[in-house]
């Protein structure tokens, strides 16, 4: 296995475990779990996102 | 510190005097248990610091919605030193009715006559004074807007906060007046605070009030007995509001005085309204525009300019289709070769037995290609003649499909060709070439390449919804549903999924109703959302190939049927486990208006930020592990492409593939089956997450076809054909169709599955917290799968054999006479 292949797999574990790890550390922090696709403005849990960040 | 209070009809200008007087001291949160906005503030101003409250904006004090409990809860409990009624001057008669409800509490008010820079500009008068005289209140005339009277607003609230006040009625003249007095008296006995406001509802039936007073109903009973009214009979709310709206229009409308006397002409609004809201017009109008909406987005035969293709059918058979498409000898559909076993598509055979691309519609220039058909020559070799053909290449295309052409083949297309020739040229071990090109690559090519759709759906959707129409549909949609036990309420969260249907279960909060939100919360999935777009296209794209049927057609009609079971499932609910009452519906009709481009631009540029970056974490995470996962055995042995079938993946969904065998996509398709159901499984983590899936696998199943000893290699070739990479999506699409032989009607089917069925984790994570109720919950993913089971099955039975439609008929009479004998307790023992 070549560096290429090495860094490759690293890199691409490395996406995986961020993007899990990601989502685990947001639940637990509490945030908005909305996924609203990006309608931030019709959506109630963007905005109260929004205004907790301003305080 | 004094607390003043801000109370009023919704768009009344509250909020836009609650900022002016609050400035930057402004403070957003929520009201405890549910999720409406509470704003407060401080007012700075005065001889001390007053403390502003923005409650709600409400039409009564009522308790049908949290909105207006908040409201009268507050007012009740938290006894503020003023409320600030805030009056809407240019609809003075109908905001005068909280008015009268709240000057029956024992709490100090003003009214603050608001939008009167509006007022004035038409040429109108209010004599406040005169409307002070006869209200029995302090009345001073503002505008929020233009910041004029406010000082002496405040003034005049602090200075009565520091009278107390009895509460009064405009009640005195009506039928109930008597019994009013005679509840007051019992309950003032008793030391209960604003009697004469809980004598009125307790007379009006309230619910809140009944359950604190219980024992002022025998004498409300016993005043029903004898009393009748020909109009309302015993319904004393209806009464009551009746009574309150005669004393306003006869005791406050004098004191406006116009300047046109005439009867107020319609405005531009109101003559758009008659039309789009009349009783029998109005959902054929929408039903018109929805599929405008569609035709816009997907059709490429704008307008149908070129005529109706004379293929087109619903559920044509595909043998029919002699273009390209043939039987084979196990009356498999499969795509037509020619003599040499050249793959023939885009093909058909004219009068003289010729191959043609397009039906001459007078004699042009017809040349015979290298490849011996004749076609006409297509100048698009050239970059610029690229550009012409992704908005005309033998019809004119939707302003949709020319967006998403340039996307896909101009933009997508040459990047990520760009970069897979990089990937190839580092000389990587073939493993690593295939997780980048075929693994990530496709999969986010798969996914991105619907962003044009996606998002001109959105802006489309975002119009209808700022100009005002969506309002309308719901107030449409209440006339005609409330027999089906929702009101037009519910269908505002519902229109909402078409987005996404998290914001969409949130907003179910404003159902008062516990089991009218339960019933919402469960069909919201129904509404398609955007995420599922990529899976409705992709499909449809490759059944537009294979069937002649238009994609607006498909996709207008996957909506419809998305539509159509949301409200079977409805009446189903609502007449079995859910039923109860359909709560009244009231909404403001605003005006329609322009929506403005900056406001549709910057939605659509938050739409476009979160879908990238949700393709470039959630989708790219998901994408390799689909590759490692279709590419590893058990024993963590590296597969070549030709064993993909023996992969984890593949080994735990042909698990589950026969489960899916009455949905058109299990056991019938043989070796290759499983990817559909992985494709769909994979959906549950993000919608968007299928599409990658088809890429990726896909690529897969093309690259294991060239392997030699395969069993894909008889339609190598075919397969070859499908360009897998440049059509993302729908070429890998019709590499499954080929790799599986799946039917059109088993292909349909997979698309109603995953329109019904349990949306993505953020979904149903929601439906959890909204539902609040864990039995509830774990009813709502059995009635998700089930019902999203019965419909794909449905449409893969009458699909493939039509006459299953009278067996479905049946079964489906044999359900509602049961649901109906149950209801009228005709399984009940007589005792």
């Amino acid at each position: 296995m070549g560096v290429p292949e090495i860094i490759l797999i690293a890199v691409c574990a490395l996406i995986v475990i961020g993007v899990a790890a990601a989502s685990v550390i947001r639940k637990k922090q509490g945030k908005s779990s909305c996924d609203c696709g990006g309608d931030c403005s019709r959506c109630r849990g963007c905005a109260y996102s929004r205004n907790e960040k301003k305080k | 510190m004094n607390r003043f209070a801000l109370a009023g009809n919704p768009n009344c200008g509250k909020t836009t005097l609650f900022n002016s007087l609050t400035g930057s001291t402004a403070h957003v949160g929520n009201w405890p248990g549910v999720t409406v906005d509470k704003r407060d503030g401080v007012y700075k101003r005065l001889p001390e610091q007053v403390a502003i409250v923005d409650l709600p904006g409400i039409y009564s004090l009522s308790p049908y919605t949290p909105e207006e409990v908040i409201a009268r809860n507050y007012i009740l409990d938290e006894k503020p030193d003023c409320v600030i009624n805030i009056v809407d001057a240019t609809n003075l008669e109908r905001n005068l009715y909280l008015t009268t409800q709240i000057m029956e509490i024992d709490v100090p008010m003003v009214v603050a006559l608001n939008m009167m820079d509006a007022v004035e500009k038409v040429g109108d008068k209010i004599d406040e004074k005169e409307l002070e005289k006869r209200l029995g209140v302090p009345v001073v005339k503002i505008s929020a807007l233009k910041e004029t009277g406010l000082k002496e607003l405040m003034e005049k609230a602090y200075k009565v906060s520091k009278t107390p006040r009895e509460g009064i009625t405009v009640l005195g003249d009506t039928d109930v007046a008597h019994l009013i007095g005679d509840v007051k008296i019992a309950l003032k006995g008793q030391n209960v605070e604003n009697p004469l406001f809980h004598a009125i509802k307790l007379v009006e039936n309230d619910e809140i009030e009944v359950g604190m007073h219980k024992e002022t109903l025998p004498m409300i009973e016993e005043f029903k007995k004898t009393f009748k009214n020909d109009t309302f009979g015993a319904d004393f709310e209806a009464l009551v509001a009746d009574a309150r709206y005669k004393y306003i229009s006869k005791n406050f409308a004098p004191v406006i005085q116009r300047k046109n006397k005439e009867k107020v002409k319609m405005t531009a609004s109101d003559k758009a309204d008659k039309v789009l809201t009349h009783k029998i017009w109005g959902i054929p109008i929408f039903l018109v525009v929805l599929f405008l909406i569609f035709h816009l987005t997907f059709s490429e035969n704008f307008f149908y300019l070129n005529g109706f293709n004379d293929s087109q059918a619903w559920m044509p058979s595909l043998a029919e289709n002699e273009a390209f498409l043939e039987k084979d000898e196990n009356g498999n559909i499969v795509y037509k070769k020619d003599d040499d076993g050249n793959y023939i598509l885009d093909y058909y055979i004219d009068d003289e037995g010729k191959y043609v691309t397009t039906r001459p519609e007078e004699d042009g220039d017809w040349e015979q290609g290298e490849n011996g058909y004749w076609g006409q020559k297509i100048p698009v070799y050239t970059y610029g003649a690229r550009w012409l053909a992704t908005i005309y290449d033998g019809t004119l295309y939707s302003p949709g499909v020319v967006i998403n052409n340039i996307w896909n083949d101009m933009i997508v297309g040459d990047l990520f060709g760009l970069v897979k020739t990089g990937v190839e040229n580092i000389g990587m071990a073939d493993w690593a070439t295939g997780l980048i090109n075929d693994g990530i690559l496709e999969g986010l090519a798969a996914v991105l390449s619907f962003l044009p759709p996606i998002l001109v759906l959105f802006m489309f959707f975002s119009i209808l919804e700022d100009s005002g129409y969506m309002a309308r549909i719901a107030f449409i949609l209440d006339r005609m549903f409330r027999k089906f036990g929702l009101s037009g309420r519910a269908f505002l969260p519902m229109i909402m999924g078409f987005g996404c249907s998290v914001p969409a279960m949130i907003n179910t909060r404003t159902l008062a109703d516990e089991k009218e939100r339960t019933a919402t919360v469960r069909v919201i999935p129904f509404f398609s959302c955007g995420a599922k777009l990529p899976i409705l296209t992709a499909v449809a794209g490759a059944l537009v190939m294979g069937t002649g049927m238009s994609a607006d057609v498909i996709t207008y009609s996957m909506y419809l049927l998305g539509i159509i079971t949301a409200i079977v499932s409805v009446l189903l609910m609502r007449s079995t486990s859910l039923k109860g009452e359909t709560p009244p519906f009231i909404m403001e009709l605003p005006s329609y208006h322009m929506p403005q481009f900056k406001n549709l631009m910057a939605h659509l540029w938050d739409k476009t930020k979160h879908f990238v970056k949700k393709a470039f974490t959630i989708i790219l995470a998901s994408t390799i592990v689909i590759w490692v996962l279709t590419h590893f055995d058990f024993a963590w042995r590296l597969l070549g492409d030709e064993e993909i079938n023996n992969s984890i993946l593949a080994s735990v969904s042909k698990l589950v593939q026969p489960l899916f065998t009455p949905l058109g996509f299990g056991s019938q398709l043989g070796e290759y089956g499983w990817v559909f159901v992985l494709a769909a499984v994979s959906g549950l983590i993000a919608k968007e997450n299928v599409i990658a899936s088809f890429g990726t696998l896909g690529a897969c199943l093309l690259a294991a076809a060239g392997t030699e000893g395969s069993s894909l290699a008889g339609v190598a070739s075919d397969l070859a054909m499908c360009n897998v990479s440049a059509e993302a999506g729908i070429g890998a699409v019709k590499a499954m169709i080929i790799a599986t032989n799946i039917t059109p009607a088993a292909l349909i089917a997979f698309i109603a599955f995953n329109m019904t069925t349990i949306p993505c984790f953020a979904a149903v994570a929601t439906a959890k917290a909204e539902l609040q109720n864990n039995n509830r919950y774990k009813w709502t993913l059995l009635f998700w799968i089930a019902t999203s089971y019965v419909v794909a099955t449905l449409v893969y039975t009458i699909g493939s054999w039509w006459w299953t439609a009278f067996v479905w008929a049946v079964v489906a009479a044999a359900v509602v006479t049961v649901i109906v004998m149950i209801n009228k307790g005709m399984f009940k023992k007589k005792s």
